[in-house]
């Protein structure tokens, strides 16, 4: 038995000593420990799906598109067919294929949009029907018709915000006008087969899916698009895929003919938004483990002036203060890792065992509530990581070292003589 | 063992002052004293004439205000809190009044823990402790916690703490003022077979007459000053 060892034997038994006051510290850090452990599952099960939701209507996990196009949303800045080829190569790569779910590519325009009783500006993007499908969740938020099929060419599947303002309905005609891949303005005349209707207010009213032949015989891009959005298994992993991916395009990427852009980059507005929300989170969590340290600081501190004769004793025997400060250190760290881990334990288990499939937060927002141009779903899925448990783990560890410095330190500076005084 | 030629106590002009309430308490007045290795000394006089002052500025557990603490040769005056433990680790063992045992230690515990600190491997320290414990009666008692035993068994196991890393002295305040006459008589005995068989110097401060009866010099304090120090011959044991 080292002296470590027989430190914390010591440490143990005085915690079991003082059972009353060790339960009660414990208690404080299991019910922030459990709270710690509810709290970022939902958190992050929230945030993967605003995450989900937003790259599957927009640009995907990862972008590959022209430089120029984040900025300029004009066709002026799109991929060449070659640039395009060399991308869907580079998808196929074994280490990166495996994690790709599904890739679509899109020729996305700005334009207007005309009807006998008026016109609107519209995202107007020209899409694989099969791969959108498999990609988006546009199609399931059909109102009217269906969504847009292989077989199709003169088609056009309308935002029903756009189809109000424009009069339409299913087998309207409308005519989209834009500018083309040679600088000219081209119309196109198609007829809405089908009318979606998202929740969001800026899709709703602005966005038509068309064919991408149509698309490209339309503008005369060829086989050139304005982006190819890739989807993958886990949000977690775009900055490993892009990182895989920007080392196969290397070329491409030196001579500016494409950039690799993740999700944060290409919806800069969805990062901001989960980044304030878990600042949000880490500030609820940061005022949560102040008040419960000050409870561990109050509670390990009454313990070293209650044993003062005891810490006065240890230095007699020959504990340096140090040493001394370091058994109050332990008691301190055996008490809140030990409660830590049990809180964790219990808040993992309460988020799986009962909210597994889903909490229900529609008492407090409904169907239709938007945030970031993204539809909050009301029932919260947990995501569970192992990082967040280690981070909660070490984020208590913290919080019991840092509690048990003040009371450890007070220790080191016990006056042995006074303290082992015979109360006469 | 291999200190115990070298143990000894000087102390040069040795003062303690308190501050206590704006007033200045002399507790310990100008001592100048010389424990020879192996003596086996009571240091008696009045409550408050200065004797657990001194035993306290010996063992290095309060610095003096002025003068020199010198104990198995080292100047305590020039020491760091830290070479001070070690000090007493090594060198220095210690028997308070009120027992003080670690109350969430077992006997056995509490009598080898200067061995663990000291880093002793497992079967050396219960060897050495078993024995002692035999030597004191005290076997079969290793594993009660201090509060499951008598108060003359708890200062026996706080004597063999304080020997048992077989150190060049012991320092021991008062070890029978709670104890009845047997167990006083059974103690003593104890200390002075240790004082014969290894060696250790032993300084008592106390009151308890049979103490001082045994004792081979008795040392006297009045005021915070030696009033008074002579060798004599122990009465023989009543």
């Amino acid at each position: 038995m080292n002296r470590a060892i027989v430190m914390a034997r010591l440490a143990l038994r005085n915690l079991r000593r003082q059972a009353r006051r060790s339960v009660l510290t414990a208690a404080a850090m299991i019910v922030g420990g459990a709270l710690l452990m509810i709290s970022l599952p939902l958190g992050d099960g929230t945030h993967e799906d605003w995450i989900d939701s937003a790259v599957r209507m927009g640009s995907g996990h990862i972008a590959i598109q022209a430089p120029g196009y984040q900025a300029s949303r004009k066709i002026e800045d799109r991929l060449s067919d070659s640039a395009r080829r060399a991308a869907e190569a580079a998808l196929e790569t074994p280490g990166i294929r495996r994690h790709v779910v599904t890739v679509k590519p899109q020729l996305a325009i700005g334009g207007l949009a005309s009807s006998p009783t008026g016109a609107r500006p519209a995202q107007i993007v020209g899409v694989a029907p099969v791969a959108e499908a498999a990609f988006s969740i546009l199609d399931e938020k059909v109102v009217d018709g269906r969504y847009l099929e292989p077989g199709d060419r003169l088609a056009a599947y309308v935002g029903a915000g756009l189809a109000e303002g424009l009069e339409l309905r299913l087998g309207s005609r409308l005519v989209l006008t834009a500018q083309d891949a040679d600088g000219e303005i081209a119309g196109q005349l198609v007829r809405v087969v089908g009318i979606f209707r998202t929740g969001v207010p800026e899709i709703d009213q602005a966005l038509i899916h068309i064919p991408l032949n149509t698309a490209a015989s339309w503008l005369r891009s060829g086989g050139d698009v304005t982006a190819i959005a890739v989807l993958i298994d886990s949000s977690r992993r775009v900055p490993r895929i892009r990182r895989a991916l920007q080392r196969e395009l290397a070329g491409e990427i030196e001579e500016r003919s494409l950039t690799v852009m993740g999700w944060r980059e290409a919806m800069p507005e969805l990062d901001a938004a989960v980044k304030i929300d878990d600042l949000g989170n880490y500030m609820f969590q940061g005022i949560l483990f102040g008040i419960i340290a000050m409870g561990i600081i109050n509670t390990v501190l009454m313990s070293v002036m209650y044993r003062k004769r005891e810490f006065g004793l240890l230095q007699a025997l020959g504990l340096t203060p140090r040493q001394t400060g370091g058994l109050v250190m332990i008691e301190g760290l055996i008490l809140t890792t030990l409660s830590g881990i049990i809180g964790i334990s219990l808040g993992l288990f309460i988020t799986w065992f009962f909210w597994r499939d889903g909490l229900d937060f529609s008492f407090a927002w409904d169907e239709d509530w938007t945030f970031s141009g993204v539809v909050m779903d009301p029932i919260v899925i947990p995501y569970f990581r192992i990082a967040r448990v280690i981070q909660g783990l070490v984020f208590i560890f913290i919080i019991g070292a840092l509690a048990s410095l003040y009371p450890a330190f007070r220790a080191t500076r016990i006056d042995v003589a006074e303290s082992m005084k015979f109360e006469r | 063992m291999n200190n115990k030629r070298t143990a000894a106590v000087r102390t040069d002009e040795v003062w303690k002052i308190f501050e206590q309430e704006a007033e200045e308490v002399q507790a310990v007045r100008g001592v100048t004293l010389t424990i020879e290795p192996g003596e086996f000394i009571a240091m008696a006089g009045p409550s408050g004439s200065g004797k657990t002052t001194l035993l306290n500025l010996i063992g290095g557990l309060t610095r003096p205000t002025r003068g020199r603490v010198q104990v198995a040769g080292h100047e305590l005056t020039t020491m760091s809190n830290r070479e001070l433990a070690r000090l007493r680790l090594e060198s220095v063992g210690f028997i308070f009044q009120a027992y003080n045992l670690l109350p969430v230690l077992t006997a056995l515990e509490n009598a080898e823990f200067p061995l663990l600190l000291q880093g002793l491997n497992g079967g050396e320290r219960r060897r050495r402790v078993m024995e002692l414990f035999e030597l004191t009666g005290l076997a079969g008692l290793e594993d009660r916690r201090p509060g499951k035993l008598s108060g003359g068994q708890q200062q026996r196991v706080a004597v063999i703490r304080a020997v048992v890393a077989e150190p060049a002295l012991v320092l021991a305040d008062e070890p029978t003022a709670n104890l009845d006459s047997v167990a006083s008589d059974r103690l003593l005995d104890m200390m002075e077979e240790l004082n014969r068989d290894l060696g250790t110097t032993f300084l008592f401060a106390t009151h308890d007459p049979r103490v001082m009866e045994r004792a081979r010099r008795l040392i006297r304090l009045v005021d915070g000053a030696v009033a008074f120090d002579e060798r004599h011959q122990p009465e023989p044991k009543r």
